[in-house]
C-alpha cells in the first residue's frame, strides 16, 4: 500500500481559517466521539458476549475484548473522550442490558479500561506509524491487565482474599498470574489488538474524521481534547488507578467478610470500610480536579483563534 | 400472543429479542411506572444484597427479583443467557474445588455469592428491559445526570438492535464473496481463522457508517438545540413534564420496601451464615 499524502480542498466544519484542527474540540464533536466509540466497543462486547470462553484449567483462553476498535478511534480521534466513551459502552450494552451488571466491579473496569485507552491513546502520535500503533495495542492490554492482576495480588498480601493456589507456594500464584497476564496479551493484544490495529488505523486515517467533521490528524500536530503530558496529569492517573484498587478491596471484603468475620473484623475492624470509602470519594474528587487542571492549560490558546475564524466566517 | 415460528433460534430470532428488549415491548409492570421510580426501585434491589451475608435473606431476595423478572415479562432470550451464564459458571468453579480438593464449605460460600449475584442481576434484567431509551434518558436528565451520559444511554439503547443488524449483513456479505478454506485444519483452525478475519473485517465498513450516523444525529440534535434544551430550565421542564409519580409506582416501591424488610427480618429469625457450614 503506497502512502498517500492527506490533501483536501476548502475548510472543514471545526477548522480554523488555515484548516487547522483547534486543540480543542467543539461540544458536538466531543458528543460525536463519545457516543461513536461507546457503539462500537458495546457492539464488539454484544458480538464476543455470543462467542463462548474456553478455559483451561486455572487459565482463561479467550478473548477478554476487541482492543483495535477503542483503538483505532482513539489514535484517529482523541484519547479523552474515547476513554470515556468505549467502558461506558461495554457498562451499557453488555453489562446492563444483558443483566450482567457487577456492582462495584464495574466501576474497577471502568477506571481501568479508561487509563489504559487514555494512556495508549496518547502514545499514537502518528497514526501512519505502524510501531506506534503496535505498542498501542499492547499498551492497552498491559495497562488494564497490569492493573487488576496487581489488584489481585495485593488482594491476597492484604489478606482479604484467600490464595486459592498451592498452599505454602506463594510463588506459584505470581506464576499463575503471570502465564495469564501473558496470554491476554498475546490473545487481546496482540491477535486481537496489533494485527487488526495495523491494518485498520491506516484504513481509516483520513476516511473516518471527515465524517464527524474534523481534519484527520498530522504527525506532530497536538492530540486533540488532550491534556499535554503535565504532572498534573500524571498524578490524576495515579489517583484513578489508587481509586480502583479501593473500589476492588470493597468488593474483596465484601465476599470474605462472611468467611472470616469473627477473627477479621478484629484485625481491621469496620473503619476499614469507612477509609475505603472516603479514600474512593477524595481520590475521584481530586482525580477531577486534577483532569480539569490539565485540560485547562492547552485549551486556553485555541478559543480566541476559532472565535476569530467563526467571526471571519460570518462576516 | 406472538407468532410461532419453526426455527426458534436464529439470528433474526436473536435481533428481534433485542429489539423487543431495548424498546420493553412486551409491557410489564415496571413499563407502566414512571422511570425515575424504577430506578429507585432498581437501587433498592440492587443495594439490598450487599449488605449482607445472611443466605436466608439473599434467598429471599432472590425470590423477590426472580418475580420481578416475572412481572417484568423479560423475553427468553435474556432469560436463557442468564440463567445459562450462571449456571455454567457456578458449575466451572464447583468443578475447580472439587478438583482441587474443596469442600462443603467452598459450595457454601459458591451459594451465597451465586445467589447475592443472581438477586442483583435479576432486579437490573427487570429494570432495564422494562425502561425504554426514551423514558430511561429523561429520567436520568431529572435527576440532574449529565447531558451527555442521558444522551448516550438513550442512544445507545436506540441503535444497539441497528447495529447488531448491520453488523450482521456486512458479515454475511463478506461470507458470500469469500471463498471458505479448502481445509478445516487441525481443530478447524483455517475455518476459525477465516471467521475472525471475516468479523475484523466488517468492522471497517461498520465504522464508518456509524460515524455518518451519528454525526446525523448529533447534528440534528443540535438544530433543535439539544445542548440549551438540557441545560435551560424551561427546555428542562418541556421535555420533563409528562414525567409523574402516580400510586402505582408509589405502591410497587412500598411493597418492594416492605418485602427487601421481611426477607431481613426473616433472615434474623432464621439466619443461616457461611460460617455455621465450616468445619472444625
Amino acid at each position: 500500500m503506497t502512502e498517500i499524502a492527506y490533501r483536501r480542498a476548502g475548510a472543514l466544519r471545526g477548522t480554523d481559517d488555515q484548516g487547522r484542527r483547534p486543540l480543542d474540540l467543539t461540544p458536538p464533536q466531543k458528543l460525536m466521539i463519545f457516543v461513536l466509540s461507546m457503539s462500537m466497543f458495546g457492539l464488539s462486547n454484544i458480538l464476543l458476549e455470543i462467542i463462548p470462553d474456553l478455559t483451561i484449567g486455572p487459565f482463561d483462553l479467550s478473548v477478554s475484548y476487541f482492543v483495535f476498535v477503542p483503538l483505532t478511534l482513539a489514535a484517529l480521534l482523541s484519547p479523552f473522550w474515547v476513554a470515556l466513551g468505549a467502558p461506558l459502552g461495554e457498562i451499557i450494552f453488555t453489562d446492563l442490558l444483558m443483566g450482567d451488571f457487577s456492582g462495584l466491579a464495574e466501576v474497577e473496569g471502568f477506571l481501568q479500561m479508561f487509563l489504559a485507552i487514555f494512556i495508549a491513546g496518547s502514545v499514537i502520535r502518528n497514526p501512519r506509524n505502524r510501531a506506534q500503533i503496535a505498542v498501542g495495542a499492547v499498551l492497552v492490554v498491559f495497562i488494564d491487565k497490569l492493573l487488576s492482576a496487581a489488584v489481585d495480588l495485593t488482594k491476597v498480601w492484604v489478606g482479604v482474599e484467600d490464595a486459592e493456589y498451592v498452599e505454602g507456594l506463594p510463588e506459584s500464584m505470581l506464576v499463575l498470574e503471570g502465564v495469564g497476564f501473558g496470554i491476554d496479551i498475546i490473545i487481546s493484544g496482540v491477535l486481537f489488538g496489533v494485527l487488526p490495529a495495523l491494518w485498520l488505523v491506516p484504513a481509516l486515517h483520513g476516511r473516518i474524521e471527515p465524517l464527524l467533521g474534523m481534519r484527520p490528524r498530522v504527525p506532530g500536530e497536538p492530540i486533540p481534547g488532550q491534556a499535554a503530558a503535565s504532572g498534573w496529569f500524571v498524578g490524576a492517573a495515579l489517583m484513578l488507578s489508587l481509586a480502583s484498587f479501593f473500589f476492588a478491596f470493597l468488593e474483596a471484603w465484601d465476599v470474605s467478610i462472611g468467611a472470616f468475620e469473627p477473627e477479621y473484623l478484629e484485625q481491621y475492624g469496620t473503619w476499614f470500610l469507612w477509609i475505603s470509602v472516603a479514600a474512593i470519594v477524595v481520590l475521584l474528587g481530586a482525580s477531577i480536579l486534577l483532569f480539569r487542571r490539565a485540560q485547562a492549560r492547552p485549551v486556553a490558546p485555541a478559543e480566541p483563534d476559532r472565535a476569530a475564524a467563526e467571526e471571519e466566517h460570518v462576516g | 400472543m406472538a407468532r410461532r415460528q419453526r426455527d426458534v433460534v436464529s439470528v433474526e430470532w436473536v435481533k428481534l429479542e433485542l429489539i423487543r428488549a431495548a424498546y420493553a415491548t412486551r409491557g410489564g409492570l415496571f413499563s407502566r411506572m414512571d422511570p425515575r421510580m424504577v430506578l429507585l426501585w432498581y437501587v433498592i434491589m440492587a443495594a439490598a444484597p450487599w449488605l449482607t451475608h445472611n443466605i436466608t435473606v439473599l434467598a429471599g431476595l432472590f425470590a423477590l427479583g426472580a418475580v420481578s423478572v416475572a412481572l417484568a415479562r423479560v423475553g427468553p432470550l435474556l432469560l436463557l443467557l442468564f440463567i445459562v451464564g450462571l449456571g455454567l459458571e457456578t458449575i466451572y468453579i464447583l468443578a475447580v474445588a472439587l478438583l482441587f480438593g474443596g469442600n462443603a464449605e467452598t459450595a457454601v460460600a459458591l451459594l451465597e455469592l451465586t445467589l447475592k449475584l443472581g438477586a442483583v442481576s435479576t432486579a437490573s434484567m427487570a429494570a432495564f428491559v422494562s425502561l425504554d431509551p426514551e423514558k430511561l434518558s429523561d429520567a436520568l436528565l431529572s435527576l440532574r445526570a449529565p447531558a451527555l451520559l442521558a444522551f448516550a444511554v438513550s442512544y445507545g439503547y436506540r441503535m444497539l438492535p441497528i447495529l447488531v443488524e448491520e453488523f450482521n449483513t456486512v458479515f454475511d456479505n463478506y461470507r458470500i464473496r469469500s471463498a471458505p478454506p479448502a481445509r478445516h485444519g487441525f481443530l478447524g483452525i483455517r475455518t476459525l481463522v477465516h471467521w475472525v478475519k471475516m468479523a475484523v473485517l466488517s468492522f471497517y465498513p461498520i465504522f464508518l457508517n456509524t460515524a455518518q450516523s451519528v454525526r446525523t444525529t448529533v447534528e440534528s440534535l443540535e438544530t433543535r438545540g439539544f445542548t440549551y434544551a438540557t441545560v435551560d430550565q424551561r427546555g428542562r421542564d418541556i421535555r420533563l413534564g409528562y414525567l409523574k409519580v402516580t400510586a402505582l409506582d408509589i405502591c410497587v416501591v412500598a411493597t418492594t420496601a416492605v418485602l427487601v424488610l421481611l426477607a431481613y427480618l426473616a433472615g434474623d429469625q432464621w439466619p443461616l451464615m457461611r460460617r455455621d457450614f465450616m468445619s472444625g
